[in-house]
């Protein structure tokens, strides 16, 4: 049953292209894109139980690292794309470093803040990002292809995501997923346990910034253009929203979470003034009345109304 | 007697004025059943924290195995054979009883990568079901640990801790507020961890009757400050400790 609906969707993910616009193959590309960010964000935030407000930044470093990596050395794109996971994860182990010896509100605000300063940077550097002129992203290439399209790239990105997805599958079920949720859940007995907490953190830290800059390198692939306004905190929180939202702690919710909450904002984008409104109360709705997430939630509630 | 399994010479655990434990040692036999008893604040947890790392002492040393440990991290412990309980429960709340006494076998399941990654190596996962039937949780599997009674989290704070396979057992009150009949069972349980498998405790406990049961030896701790040693007869019938402790002989359980 379960493998059936895998295959489904899996049918449905490949005939995409072939039967629908461009602008629905930009959308799948899009969400594609934010499942492996939230997938970061779910083994930091979900599985680890740290948070951490600095999503958007480890994606616009992906962008720039996968866009300039491209452009200087016409490297073929999965090198881009890997080296914007790695210059991320770097990134990441240096600021989980210094974040990490703080915890809940304070770690969040750290990590916060160095959100708000990468914007900062990507905005003043101009002579590597292009500052507030935005950055030109050449076409990703392979070999003698070049990926002009949204359709053109969706199966670098599909593929893409698909291998994220079973890294994070891998992660979780291994013995350091399950670190992961031993320090979630009382760092005293992981301690006790022999987890080394501190360096569990900042290997789940690393990992989410990794994800996240992936995702920026596939952002990439199919875009032409990228601007340090569209990686600001309202990114981060979209990304945080769409993790509670599916049910944090879930690999199936995080990746819900995006596809379902990524709709929700693409329509949302008509009424841009008041997206954020819209998302902080979306977030609060869930985190008082479905803190397990929207398909727990669901769950639930089918099962009480066949059991009355 | 044998060289000390574990060894505390002279420790002194200050809080900014407050003198917790003072000048204290301690000898632990290898495959003996030492008990720490004294009245509430003699200092009893805080030497079980500096045994196993969390606190740092003011002065003084900790052996374990002939290694000096004063100064490693307790991450460390584990991976040494050193296991404790926490008195008042530290389980992994949300996650079921297996996964907690899984994560208790994380020192062992490392080794390769391939056997990092595996979720539930087929050796690992033996060893769990053997530890969830000797603590009476083999029909709680699925459960979370928080929705375990208070017996059987008392339970899973052992068994958990029993995943480590410890060569040095630390517990910490292990039996308050469990009911006779489980008592009875963690008299047996201990005594058998004790004299088939070779597993040296250290226990914390208030429950005199168990205490006396399956000690071999007893320190009596009063004030931060040791004010008595030896066997279970000796020390029931030591005036400093009926003065300091246990009340006349017979009034206490
Ligand atoms: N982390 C700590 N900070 C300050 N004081 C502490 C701390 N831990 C224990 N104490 C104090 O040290 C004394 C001994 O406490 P404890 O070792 O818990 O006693 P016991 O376990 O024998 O009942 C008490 O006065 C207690 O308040
Ligand atoms: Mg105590």
């Amino acid at each position: 049953m379960r493998s059936l609906a895998l295959l489904v969707a899996l049918a449905a993910l490949v005939a995409l292209p072939f039967a629908t616009t461009g602008y629905v193959v930009y959308l799948a590309n899009l969400l594609l894109t934010f499942t492996v960010i939230c997938l970061g964000m779910h083994l930091v935030l979900g599985e680890a139980g740290q948070f951490s407000l600095a999503q958007a930044a480890f994606y616009g470093i992906g962008i720039y690292t996968s866009g300039l990596s491209g452009a200087a050395f016409g490297w073929p794109f999965p090198c881009s794309v890997l080296a914007a996971g790695l210059v991320s994860a770097v990134v990441g182990l240096l600021i989980g470093g210094l974040a990490l010896r703080m915890r809940d509100i304070y770690l969040a605000l750290a990590t916060f803040a160095f959100g708000e300063a990468m914007q900062w940077v990507l905005m003043d550097w101009t002579s590597v990002t292009g500052g507030p002129n935005g950055l030109h992203i050449a076409p990703a290439r392979l070999f003698g292809l070049q990926l002009l399209t949204d359709k053109q790239a969706y199966p670098a990105v599909l593929v893409i995501a698909i291998l994220m997805l079973g890294l994070a599958i891998l992660l979780s079920r291994s013995r350091l997923g399950r670190a992961f949720r031993a320090v979630r859940e009382s760092e005293v007995a992981a301690m006790a346990m022999g987890v080394p907490v501190k360096s569990t953190k900042l290997i789940a830290f690393a990992l989410s910034a990794f994800f996240a800059g992936v995702g920026g390198g596939m952002f990439a692939l199919y875009s032409t253009y990228i601007h340090p306004d569209s990686l600001g905190f309202q990114t981060t929180i979209l990304v945080l929203t769409m993790v509670v939202v599916g049910g944090l702690g879930s690999i199936a919710g995080a990746v819900g979470g995006a596809i379902v909450f990524g709709l929700i904002s693409e329509l949302l984008r008509q009424t841009p003034s008041y997206q954020e409104v819209i998302y902080g109360l979306i977030l609060i709705v869930f985190m008082m009345f479905a803190p397990k997430g929207l398909f727990a939630f669901l769950g639930e509630s089918f099962g009480r109304l066949r059991r009355a | 007697m044998p060289e000390p399994l574990l060894l505390v010479e002279n420790l002194t655990v200050a809080f900014g004025g407050l003198i917790a434990v003072r000048d204290f040692s301690l000898a632990v036999a290898p495959g003996a059943i030492h008990a720490l008893i004294g009245p509430n604040g003699a200092g009893k947890s805080t030497t079980f924290n500096c045994i196993s790392r969390f606190y740092q002492p003011s002065s003084g040393r900790i052996h374990f195995d002939g290694l000096d440990i004063t100064r490693l991290p307790a991450a460390r412990m584990a991976g040494l054979g050193v296991a404790r309980s926490f008195q008042n429960l530290e389980l992994f709340n949300e996650l079921s009883v297996f996964e907690n006494v899984m994560i208790g076998a994380h020192v062992h399941c490392g080794g390769s990568l391939r056997a990092m990654l595996r979720a539930r190596p087929p050796e690992t996962m033996r060893r769990v079901e053997a530890i969830l039937a000797r603590t009476g949780l083999a029909d709680f599997h699925a459960t979370k640990a928080r929705n375990l009674d208070f017996g059987r989290q008392k339970m899973l704070e052992l068994a958990r801790a029993l995943a480590i396979r410890p060569r040095l057992l630390l517990l910490d009150e292990p039996a308050a507020g469990l009911r006779n009949r489980e008592i009875a069972a963690l008299d047996r349980l201990l005594s058998t961890l004790a004299r088939e498998d070779g597993v040296t405790v250290l226990i914390v406990e208030h429950v005199m009757q168990l205490v006396m049961s399956i000690s071999d030896r007893i320190t009596v701790l009063n004030f931060g400050a040791k004010i008595a040693e030896g066997s279970p007869a000796d020390v029931r019938n030591d005036p400093a400790v009926i003065e300091a402790y246990l009340g006349e002989p017979g009034l206490h359980g």
